[in-house]
């Protein structure tokens, strides 16, 4: 019964048609299950949330349409997207009030899903101002998948503090926070990445069902220890029993499933990226993508979050036709044509990656369409005019149908003062998540709704 | 009746923080003879500084205009200057060099200036050290050090040195950030994610089982070795649990870096019981016993317990060996340091100091290069993020990249090795090359993969300022920048605030890729005209031209496209200079100001938090003995693990 790797019916062979994978998939199987019991209307795929972001702004210009509604012309950074544009809302007038203040990266990175004020400081009492729209969702809908959600990006933590704007520099390197105080590390390893996900290719999980009694015993040491800590240190503290108990629930999943119900190893896969760090940005970026697409397509995780480079990153975008240097220094245009050119191409170069991934998941048959109708791929940048900083006017895409929730296929210009957490509300809301209110959000951003 | 008044204000704040704490009245009233002295100073501050300041300064350092963000007015009131110091430091170090008032607005005049700074240098500091580096008032001192877990790097280096294997386990984790005074050691800016335990447990799971693998022989010599080791202490017992014990005691305690007490032994025993219970075999119930131990928060965490009262308490013995091994190795102590823990003599000085002398000539103190040099250089990214372009500088390379870094890394534990004088990393005859960095610098001679110590004789080459590291990373892709590099000079180097840009201003204009480079300097000088640049880049600029001389990847060159580098410079202060070796004498004259800024980097990098004013009176202290011992490189990580934050632990509730 359990065993329903043997596609058997069309409906579910539909799903996996393209793929060139047999996965046990956690909602399939729930699905295969109202197959089986004939009640009930057909159970419909999950919502996936994606939340990908790209450092140092945007020439606005050359992205925001000039024309609002279903009928707009393809400004020049998004022509990327031209075949897409039925797929996509591109979203204007959408502002990130609490980074109006502070410095020009910092305050306006860390908190691109959280939407609150980033505490200045060069390392006492880090905060990015709430959660992160990811993280808030994973804690919803996490339980239902092996890993509740997935952190990637390109580039090492950022070390150091800037002591000549006050803050640490950590703050350009995460969006993803667990809580105000606490971000989650992401991983910059496509192999490792890939491992985690589906196990080292030798026949073991990325997390054994041996280590249960082992992470017990660890644990209640931990607790022994913590009360002989100070006040501030069973704060710290509390991020090593959260973070047992986080791999104690992983190894709970797979044991309660039962290990040929998640067995991604006995199906065809794509091969193991190689290990190690990729040398070519391009070729590491790709890859990162299509693994978020690969772990949704699999069910492994429906939250995912991925940085194509930290804030201020000084990467050298000579690859890009038309460029001659690097991503931060140009964005500091100074309003010379030639260096506005040249950010602009960059920035389009970023909208190409992006077009990629959707493409890939629009050929991912699920359901009654496509991986990319179930899902809600955020794409923007916590700044629009890399030269001013500007947190106001943000550029936003959302791509996919939500499940049919979302009327896609438009710009839709917001009023001024409408906060990007209006957003996060109404995404939220699609991903099951009730809330009337997160970080600085008025209400729900109704425009996006579908009819 | 001033005096009096103002031993009141101090005991009255004091007793407002902690209404216990009446006990410091009577520490104060002993030091009434010094509280004069600074009342005679505070009373020249009222008398002849605050007319000057508010005559020539307020217009622009104020709250209203506040320039660089920095508003003098906030620091005058007389019974706060002693706290304020520090920022006083700053005010006479940007008036010694020229810098403030910036060209434009009123000058100082030449009693003025004296004035203000032999104001600034009699600054009654031994009182402030004096009366509060006591343990009473310790209490409201914020020197609190969190408990925090390894850094990656030290957990990769406390693997290698538990188990004698190196497994390379640094790059399975995510990399930390920073926090502090720029430093990875910091608690408050080290998280822990379920991705660490994930790795941690696969990393433990990995080792334990390549130890002790069912049915089979390691598969090495070195994990042979390695697992005579782990089982040494469990031979010729009178039984298996017995066996187990010995050998999880003497691995606990070395990886838990203390004595495992009754209640705990008996625990990890009864686990390792339980196991057997459950069907387990001895050697898969050590499997579990070795993988339990490297994932216990006793070994992933720093942990400094604290007692239920607030205030302060001197570290033990086995935690001093902790926080020294963390220091210099960026690992666990040894034996010999386990040793001196253990009989109580590492808390005498003379041994801790010997101490820090033998692990200085260990080749663990590497960790000192790798760690603290790269981050206090901020050289981490070299070759990755902003790198030279690749047609522009095809030899520019992983390999060489890491060359790069290597030779600063050498070369720094270099100096800490050969107990060299801390000025050596301004200026040095000698530096480290492999065959690669000896060909990128022409250097003639036999080379191989390793590196090796060569003469700079009759090179302009010569210490960290003129390392291809920093010269590369601070360059753009294309150019050299003479801006990002006085930055770094002034920094890194000379630990002064270099404000950014603001958001509006113009800054040069690139024309194409390949830029002249006089063509650079006039565009550069056309910008410091405009008087709210000039502030800032006429003591950035120059100290950057002064480098001229060496590529975006830091070759010597005479000439950039064909016209010859003008790398003369003139700082504010009037100074002139032409080329590197003269820049580099003008950095030497500066030296209290460099190795100031070094003794602060250092202490920040081993307290593992932000420094604050009590903190002054270490770095004051170490200053002071390095003048005396000509800068010995080892005088200051001893003077360091000898002083009063490092050696105690502060309780807050």
């Amino acid at each position: 019964m359990a065993h329903n790797r043997q596609p058997s019916s069309i409906s579910r062979r539909t799903f996996l048609r393209g793929t060139g994978v047999t996965l046990g998939l956690p909602w399939l199987d729930s699905m295969a299950g109202g197959l089986r019991a004939s009640t009930g209307p057909e159970p419909q795929p999950p919502c996936r949330l994606a939340c990908l972001f790209f450092p140092n702004g945007v020439w606005e210009k050359d992205w925001i349409p000039q024309q609002t509604g279903r009928e707009f012309d393809m400004p020049f950074a998004l022509e990327p997207l031209a075949d897409l544009r039925d797929d996509l809302l591109i979203l204007s007038g959408l502002d990130k009030a609490h980074s109006r203040q502070g410095d020009g990266h910092y305050a306006k990175t860390a908190n691109f899903l959280t939407g609150m004020p980033v505490k200045k400081t060069t390392g006492r009492n880090i905060s990015s101002g709430g959660i992160s729209l990811d993280q808030l969702v994973a804690q919803h809908v996490g339980h239902q998948t092996p890993l509740p959600s997935l952190e990637l990006g390109t580039e090492p933590v950022i070390s150091g503090v800037d002591s000549n704007v006050g803050y640490t520099r950590l703050y350009g390197s995460h969006i993803s926070w667990q809580s105000p105080t606490r971000p989650v590390a992401k991983e910059i390893n496509p192999r490792m990445v890939y491992e985690r996900l589906f196990g080292a290719g030798d026949g073991s999980a990325a997390v054994g069902g041996q280590h249960q009694h082992l992470l017990d015993f660890v644990l209640e040491d931990a607790h022994r220890l913590r009360k002989q800590l100070g006040r501030d240190d069973q704060f710290k503290f509390d991020e090593y029993l959260d973070s047992v108990r986080a791999v104690e629930r992983r190894i709970e999943f797979h044991q309660n499933r039962g290990p040929d119900q998640w067995d991604p190893q006995a199906s065809g896969l794509p091969e193991a990226p190689a290990p190690g760090l990729p040398d070519d940005f391009r070729e590491h970026v790709r890859l990162m993508l299509e693994l978020i697409v690969l772990a949704f397509r699999t069910d492994a995780t429906r939250v995912s979050t991925m940085m194509f480079a930290n804030d201020v990153s000084g990467r050298n975008f000579a690859f890009v036709d038309g460029v001659s240097g690097s991503h931060h220094e140009l964005s500091h245009h100074e309003n010379n044509p030639d260096r506005i050119s040249q950010y602009t191409r960059i920035v389009r170069w970023h909208v190409q990656q992006f077009a990629e991934m959707l493409r890939q998941m629009k050929s991912i048959p699920e359901g009654d369409g496509s991986l990319l109708d179930h899902s809600m791929i955020l794409f923007g940048c916590g700044m629009s005019d890399g030269n001013r900083h500007d947190p106001n006017n943000l550029p936003i895409i959302v791509a996919g149908r939500a499940g049919g929730t979302i009327r896609t296929g438009r710009h839709v210009s917001s009023p001024r003062n409408t906060p990007l957490c209006n957003l996060y509300v109404s995404m939220a809301h699609r991903m099951g998540v009730d809330i009337d209110q997160f970080g600085d959000s008025t209400g729900e951003l109704t425009e996006v709704d579908a009819g | 009746m001033r005096v009096r008044r103002c031993a009141d204000l101090l005991v009255r704040r004091v007793c407002r923080s902690f209404p216990r704490l009446i006990v410091l009245v009577g520490v104060l009233a002993g030091a009434s003879g010094q509280a004069g002295e600074a009342e005679a100073w505070r009373m020249r501050f009222s008398e002849e500084i605050q007319p000057m300041l508010t005559q020539k300064c307020l217009d622009c350092h104020s709250a209203d205009y506040a320039s660089g963000e920095f508003d003098l007015s906030k620091f005058m009131r007389p019974e706060r200057l002693i706290e304020t110091i520090d920022v006083w430091e700053r005010v006479a170090r940007r008036v010694r060099n020229g810098e403030m008032p910036p060209t434009g607005s009123e000058a100082l005049t030449d009693d003025e200036r004296a004035a203000m700074l032999k104001w600034v240098d009699n600054a009654p500091r031994d009182e402030d050290c004096r009366q509060l580096a006591s343990d009473e008032s310790m209490r409201w001192y914020r020197g609190h050090v969190m408990s925090r877990r390894l850094t990656r790097f030290e957990y990769d280096h406390a693997i290698r040195d538990l188990i004698g294997v190196d497994f390379g386990l640094a790059a399975t984790l995510p990399s930390d950030g920073a926090g502090g005074e720029g430093f990875d050691t910091t608690g408050d800016s080290l998280f822990l994610s379920a991705i660490h335990i994930e790795r941690y447990l696969a990393a433990a799971d990995r080792i334990a089982g390549s130890l002790l693998p069912k049915d089979a022989e390691p598969t090495s010599r070195d994990l042979m070795l390695a697992r005579q080791r782990l089982l040494a202490p469990g031979e010729d017992r009178e039984s298996e649990q017995a066996a187990a014990e010995a050998i999880f005691l003497d691995l606990a305690s070395r990886a838990f870096r203390r004595e495992i007490d009754t209640d705990e032994r008996e625990r990890w025993m009864q686990w390792y019981h339980d196991a057997r219970q459950r069907g387990d075999d001895h050697l898969a119930a050590l499997r579990s016993l070795v993988t339990a131990v490297l994932v216990s928060p006793h070994f992933l965490f720093l942990v400094e317990v604290e007692p239920d009262e607030e205030g302060v308490r001197a570290l033990t013995g086995h935690e001093l060996a902790t926080r020294i091994a963390l220091l210099i190795w960026s690992s666990l102590p040894d034996q010999a340091l386990r040793d001196r823990a253990e009989d109580g003599s590492l808390l005498e000085p003379g041994v801790a100091r010997s101490e820090v002398r033998r692990m200085l000539a260990d080749p663990r103190s590497r960790a000192l290069g790798e760690r603290f040099a790269i981050q206090w250089l901020d050289l981490g990214s070299l070759g990755s993020g902003r790198r030279p372009d690749a047609e522009r500088f095809p030899e520019f390379d992983a390999d060489l990249a890491e060359a790069m870094q290597d030779e600063v890394i050498e070369f720094v534990v270099s100096v800490f090795r050969d107990d060299a004088s801390l000025l050596s990393l301004l200026d040095s005859d000698e530096t480290f090359v492999n065959a690669r960095l000896a060909e990128h610098y022409g250097l003639a001679g036999e080379f191989d993969d390793r590196f090796r110590r060569v003469s700079l004789d009759g090179s302009p080459r010569g210490g960290l300022t003129t390392m291809a590291a920093v010269l590369t990373n601070t360059s753009f892709p294309h150019r050299t920048s003479p801006v990002l590099r006085g930055g770094w000079l002034l920094e890194r180097i000379l630990g002064e605030r270099v404000p950014p840009p603001p958001a509006d201003v113009p800054e040069l204009e690139e024309e194409g890729q390949a830029l002249v480079a006089r063509s650079l300097r006039e565009r550069l000088e056309q910008h410091r005209q405009r008087a709210d640049c000039a502030t800032c880049h006429d003591r950035i600029d120059p100290l950057g031209f002064g480098l001229e001389n060496f590529d975006a990847i830091g070759r010597w060159r005479t000439d950039d496209g064909g016209v010859a580098i003008d790398a003369s410079g003139r700082l504010p202060s009037g100074e002139v200079f032409d080329g590197p070796e003269e820049l580099k004498q003008i950095l030497l004259s500066r030296r209290d100001q460099f190795v100031q800024h070094l003794i602060r980097k250092m202490l920040g990098y081993a307290l593992g938090r932000p420094l604050n004013r009590f903190d002054q009176c270490v770095i004051d202290d170490t200053l002071k003995a390095l003048r005396r011992q000509d800068y010995r490189a080892s005088l200051l990580i001893e003077e360091i693990v000898v002083s009063y934050p490092f050696q105690h632990r502060f309780i807050k509730k």
